[in-house]
């Protein structure tokens, strides 16, 4: 009995936690869309069902903070969307710091504590406190629209139709007539094909109906759009397109008998009438491309197609709620390691069949054994791919919260900037997402802290007052890369190195031979921040290392692009998932091991005598260009005097940010998709490993950890002498 | 409830009666000459030793990683931890899973030898000064009652990792 409480406080707070990201993101559009000057009223609906749903899952559920909030918002977001209260900076404000209250609220209650903060009730106060619109009443009677309408019309609609005429918008009626069948399809598509044009107020039956299938509506509707346009636009569909006139004198236009009939109630979205739903007939007939799903799209334009689906959410969320399954991630992970497994017992077959094929001359027997692995392998494949992609989500789940988060501290430091950003659909595993939050908040906090210069300085140096901070995210091949970038005052190197000195992370001699790159490099460092004040915000020195190390654990490199008065832009390579890489097996000495083919740039065969030294270090030419090269048995040291140096050996190009080193192996035994798994605890300190991957001997291969052993390479060639290795060749 | 707490008292006085204190089950086994001992419970799953993949720039103690259960194992080997001779592997060698600090562990072991019972009395603690390395590992000493010339040395799993 309690099990089933507990799982369903869980799903609660998930799904209370799904909406309050989704509050955010509205809320985004909303301010978005209010700086623009123009508020669409779909996206304060959306809000408003956010916080309504809230309020009901969180009464249903006892908490009592939850709850009071969201029913003090609602009112606020009530009168809002009415036009009593007035769309202020203010407004906005509170409703960010509505959401970061939801966030603190959903925290303390998934720990089962009780929030003992005063954020709820002072922002409770102030929510009391909003501004009041005044009242306009235009004459709105005075337009050509029966006046027993208003009777009807909902306060909302009113209010609707009130800010349209106002803005000069003409309305239009539309009188078309649906099949009871499909009428909720009918009317998406009429809806997503009204949505670029303007604002539908209300949907009203005329009570009139060529036979009991059928209903007729008639649908009010402000468009800037032209009447031929809209004629042609709904024509199509069986509508009648009339444009109600302005500041007609009478207000007694001849009208339809049958309108003034029409049914109290109106038919509103989301809401339909009973009657809608009772006909289980078989649409008298299809008319081409209205009842179709498909048909809409190319109705809408694409542009503004993510928005007319949007709108159209309240009308299909109970489907799309049923469609939609949450899962425990150690759920997916569970199944990849099966996978995996299957994986090995895949390999084992192959082998089994290898050994079958020594044995018998049967080769039918082998054809179909052959045959039968290839479609085990084709469906596995599918499977592990399947798998793979349950688990992609867009990053614009995290960069909701980054930019929430810019906000608030653009605030609080009082740095004006526009936040670009770009890619937020781009995929990728859940898990990296998870783990890419810290990184990049704490990056972005440095962007605004560190990166953008004050106003004084900006119009010093000529620069627009308003600093741009750019967040892009694409895919790149098997990677996705994340760019953040500043237009602030970059970083300053000479500083840089002076601090390093100072702490003695470099010596003197270094600072000679380093490059610019490595010197930018130097803020990876523990230790290191370049503002002479600490905030509450950055400038802790405990950051940019901190940040470094948790993308390497994704298998993530990042880089720093920097020049004083311009900006800086830093750069995250991520695989796009996690779990199952290609890997190139090589084998050194008597080892094994797997490169992931992520950091592979190619694989090339190396003659005794190929190489030479430069400055302690071998190095190679390949195509015209010189490439260092490191002898993996001896970076770990298992070289063994029994095993001959094999005459030819291969050098394995890799690459990690804009590094290039080619790797000396043995043997290439080829390409394979292994399953990471990461090493116990205990061998944490042991670097240049990403895990181990079961490689179907039943011995376990170990993953190189390739950007780390690159790293450790150019850091080592840095600051100490290399080691004398042995000779070459 | 309180039936059941009176039961369990009754049974330790019993055990105590008998001069033995707390019973704990030992899982002994060979290392090198010496005999050495784990609690039972401590053991997951005694298995052949499978292949073994060296991970270079392991700490010493680290004999290499093995596939358990889909999970990665780390291979310790106590006899290097003890600075013990170490015997190459025979049929009789075998690993035993246990649970150490933060993941699980195979403990390479030369020979299985048998489970003994030792209560709390007959577990000697005394004898741990703070002289050698070893003393961090071992929890105590104990004498078989039915062949007191044997010393079983017990073993503290999760401190063999540090």
């Amino acid at each position: 009995m309690s099990d089933t409480l507990e799982r369903a406080r869980a799903e609660f707070l998930s799904e209370a936690e799904e909406v309050i990201e989704t509050l955010g993101r509205d809320l985004l559009l909303f301010d978005e869309s209010m700086r623009g000057g123009v508020v669409d009223p779909d996206v304060v609906n959306d809000i408003f069902r956010g916080v309504h749903t809230l309020k009901g899952l969180s009464s249903l559920f006892g908490a009592t903070k939850l709850a009071r909030l969201s029913h003090d918002l609602e009112t606020m977001l009530d009168a809002l969307r009415l036009g009593k209260l007035e769309v202020d900076r203010e407004t906005i404000d509170h409703l960010y710091r509505a959401v970061e209250v939801y966030q603190q609220l959903l925290i303390a209650e998934k720990e089962g504590r009780d929030d003992a903060s005063t954020a709820l009730e002072d922002l409770l106060a102030s929510l009391r406190g909003g501004k009041r619109a005044e009242t306009r009443h235009p004459e709105l009677e005075q337009f050509d629209i029966d006046p027993s309408i208003f009777a009807v019309l909902t306060e909302y609609e009113e209010h609707r139709l009130r800010v349209n005429v106002q803005g000069g918008v003409p309305i239009f009626r539309l009188r078309l007539s649906f099949q009871l069948a499909t009428i909720d399809e009918s009317l998406d598509q009429l809806k997503s094909a009204a949505k670029p044009h303007g604002e539908i107020i209300t949907y009203l039956p005329t009570g009139a109906g060529a036979d009991a299938d059928s209903i007729e509506l008639d649908i009010l509707l402000a468009s800037k759009s032209s009447h031929a346009g809209l004629q042609a636009l709904f024509g199509p569909m069986g509508a009648q397109v009339t444009e109600i006139a302005r500041r007609a004198p009478e207000t007694d236009h001849p009208r339809d008998a049958a309108q003034k009939t029409r049914h109290p109630p109106p038919l509103l979205p989301g809401v339909p009438d009973d009657s809608v739903h009772i006909s289980s007939v078989p649409p008298a007939h299809d008319d081409g491309g209205f009842g179709r799903v498909d048909g809409r799209h190319s109705i809408v334009p694409d542009a503004r197609g993510e928005r007319g689906e949007r709108g159209e959410r309240g009308m299909t969320s109970v489907r799309s709620v049923t469609q939609t399954v949450r899962v425990d991630i150690q759920k997916l992970d569970l199944l990849m390691n099966i996978v995996g497994e299957l994986g090995i017992v895949r390999s084992a077959l192959d082998r089994l069949t290898d050994r079958i094929r020594e044995v018998t001359r049967d080769r039918s027997l082998i054809g179909d054994l052959v045959r039968l692995n290839r479609s085990f392998d084709r469906q596995l494949e599918a499977i592990q791919q399947g798998i793979l992609e349950v688990r992609m989500v867009p990053l614009g789940q995290v960069f909701e919260r980054l930019s929430r988060v810019a906000r608030q501290i653009g605030r609080d430091l009082d740095k004006q900037f526009n936040l670009i950003i770009t890619g937020s659909e781009t995929e990728v595993d859940k898990l990296i997402v998870e783990e890419l939050s810290d990184p990049l908040m704490h990056m972005m906090r440095n962007a605004i802290d560190h990166g953008i210069e004050s106003l004084a300085q900006r119009a010093a140096s000529g620069k627009p007052p308003v600093a741009t901070i750019a967040l892009n995210a694409f895919q790149k091949g098997s990677h996705v890369v994340i760019e953040i970038e500043d237009d602030g005052g970059g970083i300053d190197t000479e500083q840089l190195i002076a601090i390093a000195l100072k702490r003695s992370l470099i010596s003197p001699e270094d600072v000679r031979s380093t490059s610019r790159k490595e010197i930018l490099g130097l803020i990876f460092l523990p230790g290191m921040t370049t503002k002479a004040v600490v905030s509450e915000h950055s400038g802790r020195g405990v950051g940019m290392d901190v940040v470094k190390t948790n993308i390497s654990k994704l298998g993530g490199v990042i880089d720093v692009q920097s020049d004083v008065g311009i900006g800086t832009k830093f750069t995250i390579t991520l695989p796009i998932t996690l779990a199952i890489i290609r890997a190139l097996i090589v084998e050194v000495q008597d080892r094994t091991f797997a490169i992931p083919l992520a950091n592979v740039r190619e694989a090339v065969a190396l003659q005794a005598g190929q190489t030479f030294r430069v400055d302690e270090q071998e190095v190679m030419t390949l195509r015209g260009s010189t490439l260092r090269v490191c002898r993996l048995a001896t970076f770990f040291e298992i070289e063994s005097p029994s095993i001959e140096q094999a005459k030819k050996q291969f050098v394995v190009v890799t690459t990690a940010g804009n590094t290039r080193i080619g790797l000396v192996v043995d043997r290439l035994v080829g390409g394979q998709d292994v399953v990471i798994k990461a090493l116990g605890p205990s061998l944490r300190g042991v670097r240049g490993f990403a895990g181990a991957a079961e490689l179907g001997d039943q011995r376990l291969g170990l993953v190189l950890d390739t950007p780390a052993i690159v790293e450790e390479l150019s850091t080592e060639g840095r600051a100490k002498p290399a080691p004398q290795r042995r000779t070459v060749g | 409830m309180a039936n059941l707490i009176r039961s369990q008292r009754g049974r330790r006085s019993l055990a105590q009666s008998r001069g033995q204190g707390a019973v704990v089950e030992y899982l002994a086994f060979r290392l090198g000459r010496d005999t050495y001992a784990v609690p039972v419970t401590s053991v997951h799953e005694i298995v052949k030793p499978p292949l073994l993949t060296p991970v270079p720039r392991a700490p010493s103690f680290v004999l290499g990683i093995i596939s358990g259960r889909g999970r990665v194992v780390t291979v310790v080997d106590a006899r290097r931890k003890l600075r013990l001779e170490e015997q190459p592997a025979t049929p009789r060698s075998r690993v035993l899973i246990a649970d150490a600090v933060q993941e699980r562990i195979g403990l390479w072991v030369d020979e299985v030898l048998m489970v003994y019972r030792f209560g709390d009395a007959e577990i000697e603690r005394s004898l741990l000064g703070p002289s050698g390395e070893m003393g961090d590992y071992i929890t105590g000493i104990a004498r078989p009652q039915d062949d007191a010339s044997l010393v079983v040395i017990l073993l503290d799993v999760k401190a063999l990792l540090t």
